[in-house]
């Protein structure tokens, strides 16, 4: 089995136990426009000289969630899929793990945590990996 | 907002009933739906100067990437005009219908076909659910798990905690969409179901169960567009005019994913509000979806949906009936094909010719001013691209 990112240059994949998981997105310089997946051109300036590279806070907040009972060919049923608020201010559809795929398993605006890992196989023996959140659990304060 | 140089109006339209149809191939489903529709204006269908050709999966369910419309137009008679294909996943024949009105709008054509066919039953189920994943991202959300019933989820679990809408009203909205549906000849399903046996279903992502979701369908839809000048000259029957055809793409503000805001274009084009509206045909791909396609078109405020839906206000006796036909859980979601089915039944219940589901206006037989509203695709947490038309006679 071949570890295949979904799309390259989204996310970075820990290479040590110390090295921390990222996503990647972009800012506009001019409006603060934050984007995830990365853009060249800010889609409210309708610029392509005032984006910048910028890495993602690992923690983030829960924005919504479901639990599939049916869906997505190569995806074990139940599975949870969400949306996540970024500190950045950027709200990213996630899959989501570390908790029992029930509706009464997580709360909206709990506390979640980036993950980069195996998201399913893709059929032809590659293990496609991507990034999914996990609630940390932590008292937020 | 700029407006068309000249009136455009409908004058015939025509379906290929939706459904499950291993015998019949696209070719078989327009040809039906575009010649209903010709038959229905009564027109000679030489008339007809150019075609917008709606569809949207075919390429990859049958392998006809290239020139659909060329392909399948073909077969119902159609060569030497223009023919243009047009997609946008489960809005691709409103924006057929809309690039149609804007060709005879500008005075380039006096006639112009619009129509909307898909093919989505066939052997390999797999292929065909594969094929509907593209409806996103494919290099993001698409590999991801995304599923509209997950999203139609979510957004209905934020409604049910902020304004107290509960499963049992979906339920309501489902059984009430599945009643109309057995009122219509050309719908999918047309058994009608309680909305206890439809709460009792299945769940496949809660709040949703089973029969409150649209599933796979082959049909198609077809409207013959008309410069109202020219009409009478051509055809015998009423026209129904387009007093507005709006579209707009993905996020308009961080508040509005563009829904309120397409809403918003076509009240504006029309000159008319939402409180004009006597008869709509909203994008419910999961019945409930219905409680906040309503309040996103400005009929009532979410806090108000619940209620309404225990009220009856959007069954066929309603104040505003919503959805005659059976919606897309109903009369069924052949994709590409869906927008122009909605406007088929508005115009219908504009000319009084629903059968046991027409619905009354409210000064005048019939109704005299309808909407249908279609979203497709899913880009970054918004519907890709967003339609409203606002029908008046």
């Amino acid at each position: 089995m071949t570890d295949l990112p979904v799309k390259e240059g989204l996310f970075h994949i820990p290479e040590s136990p110390d090295d921390k998981p990222y996503l990647i997105g972009s800012r506009c310089r001019v409006c603060g426009y934050t984007s995830f997946p990365k853009k060249e051109v800010c889609l409210k300036c309708r610029r392509n000289d005032t984006v910048e590279e910028i890495t993602f806070s690992p923690y983030a907040t829960l924005e919504n969630f479901a639990v599939m009972q049916v869906g997505s060919p190569d995806f074990p049923t139940p599975y949870v899929i969400g949306y996540v608020r970024m500190k950045e201010g950027v709200v990213i559809f996630t899959p989501i793990t570390g908790c029992e795929a029930r509706d009464d398993a997580l709360e909206v605006g709990e506390e979640m945590e980036l993950t980069i890992e195996k998201i399913r196989e893709d059929g032809q023996g590659n293990n496609l990996i991507g990034w999914k959140f996990k609630p940390t659990r932590r008292k937020t304060q | 907002m700029n407006k068309l140089a000249r009136e455009v109006t409908i004058i015939g339209v025509g379906m290929h009933k939706f459904g499950k149809f291993m015998d019949k191939g696209l070719k078989d489903l327009t040809r039906v739906a575009v010649w209903n529709a010709i038959d229905d204006a009564g027109i000679d269908a030489n008339k007809i100067e150019t075609a917008y050709f709606a569809n949207v999966l075919a390429g990859l369910i049958t392998g006809q990437e290239c020139i659909r419309g060329h392909i399948f137009l073909r077969d119902a008679g159609f060569e030497g005009i223009p023919i243009v294909n047009v997609e946008g996943a489960c809005a691709s024949s409103s924006i057929a219908l809309r690039e149609a009105m804007i060709a005879v709008g500008s005075g380039l054509y006096d006639v112009a076909l619009a129509v909307g066919a898909e093919k989505l039953y066939l052997d390999d189920t797999a292929r065909s659910i594969q094929a509907m994943s593209t409806n996103t991202d494919i290099e993001f959300m698409g590999q991801l798990g995304f599923q509209f019933t997950g999203s139609y989820s979510m957004i209905l679990r934020k409604y049910m905690k902020q304004y107290d809408w509960t499963q049992e009203q979906f339920a309501k909205v489902a059984s009430k969409n599945k009643h109309n549906g057995s009122l219509n000849p050309m719908a999918q399903y047309q058994k009608p179901m309680s909305a206890e046996d439809i709460l009792n279903s299945r769940v496949i992502a809660w709040p949703l169960t089973l029969y409150m979701c649209s599933t796979m369908a082959d049909g198609a839809a077809a409207a013959i567009v008309c410069a109202k000048e020219v009409a009478h000259k051509i055809s015998n029957r009423i026209p129904i005019t387009i007093a507005a055809s709006c579209l707009r793409s993905g996020k308009v503000t961080e508040e509005d994913d563009g829904q309120v805001r397409v809403a918003h274009d076509a009240y504006q084009m029309a000159d008319l509000s939402p409180e004009d509206v006597e008869v709509a045909e909203v994008h419910d791909a999961m019945a409930p979806g219905e409680m906040f396609r309503v309040e996103k078109l400005g009929f009532c405020k979410a806090e108000e949906v619940g209620r309404l839906v225990d009220e009856e206000y959007f069954t066929l006796n309603g104040k505003l009936p919503v959805n005659t036909s059976g919606g897309l859980a109903a009369r069924g979601h052949p994709i590409g094909a869906t927008g122009l089915a909605q406007i088929a039944e508005v115009v219908w219940q504009m000319r009084g010719e629903a059968g046991p589901r027409q619905v009354p206006g409210r000064n005048s037989p019939y109704p005299k001013v309808g909407l249908t509203q279609n979203s497709g695709g899913y880009v970054e947490g918004s519907p890709a691209t967003v339609s409203v038309t606002i029908l008046k006679s």
